[in-house]
């Protein structure tokens, strides 16, 4: 069985691959990504507290549902995208040179599931200020001064 | 990781397994560079991943990469921490992908590299 695997490795080598770099080659990370979902995220829990609450049309129920869907999605999106460049991007250098900088992925990953679950003002303003700090951090490590900047 | 026996190229031969190849040292000292695995890619249509199973997945950011890494915890809201074998940090550095992107459980070593 041995002679067969190894010459079918040696003459015919397997044509699919599989990466087993530290992360990904490119190593594009980019905090903006999160900033853009958490920003949906703001602007939608926004625009359902706007919402009139007696209103029991088809209509406005329909339109609640589809905020509070894209509200969530977009709170996810947030997280995975944080919890990416946590994991992905920064390494054990960056750790001692910002020694708070687990707590402050830990706490804006559980500001998006609060934005996510609730709808919060006060919450969704907080996770884009945490994002604020991880884009200041972020570009820091890169010796980079990029402006922090919203859509909205 | 035990090396493919008969079962494991029968079900090869029958396309129930895929052979891979893989880049990289990450997953060292179990594989390295140019190792050939075989992979099932139903494994998880019929159980949930378990932690400490070997899996390629998709790259929550860079479409099209599949990457080879061993679970090393599964979190409630579904997102699923991968990490390789690799002791050194620099040649290591975990993930967090969502369940839907593991692709299948690496099941044997085909053939180690030459």
């Amino acid at each position: 069985m041995k002679l067969l695997t190894r010459t079918m490795h040696k003459f015919f080598p397997a044509q699919m691959t599989v990466s087993a770099h530290c992360d990904g080659p490119c190593g594009v990370y980019d905090p903006a990504s999160a900033r853009i979902a958490a920003e949906a995220a703001l602007s939608m829990t926004k625009k359902i507290l706007a919402l009139d609450p007696n209103d029991r049309s088809h209509a406005a129920a329909n339109t609640l549902a589809r905020f509070i869907s894209i509200k969530e999605e977009q709170a996810q999106l947030a997280k995975t995208d944080l919890l990416v460049l946590w994991t992905d991007y920064f390494k054990p250098p960056h750790l001692e040179q910002y020694p708070d900088l687990h707590d402050t992925f830990w706490k804006a990953a559980k500001l998006c599931s609060a934005v996510k679950v609730e709808v919060s003002l006060e919450k969704a303003e907080e996770l884009m200020k945490a994002i604020n700090k991880i884009h200041s951090i972020f570009w820091a490590t890169k010796g980079r001064e990029v402006p922090y900047y919203t859509a909205s | 990781m035990r090396e493919s026996g008969g079962k494991e190229i029968l079900l090869w031969l029958i396309r129930l397994r895929q052979r891979y190849r893989v880049r990289g040292t990450s997953m060292l000292p179990l594989l390295g560079a140019d190792d050939e695995v075989l992979v099932d890619l139903r494994a998880y249509h019929r159980q949930p991943p378990r932690i400490g199973d070997i899996v390629i997945a998709s790259h929550p950011t860079q479409a099209g990469l599949q990457v080879i890494k061993r679970i090393k915890r599964i979190h409630e809201d579904g997102l699923i921490h991968l990490q390789g074998d690799n002791p050194d940090p620099a040649q290591n550095s975990p993930s967090l992908v969502p369940a839907r992107l593991i692709l299948g459980r690496v099941t044997s070593l085909f053939a180690p590299a030459a």
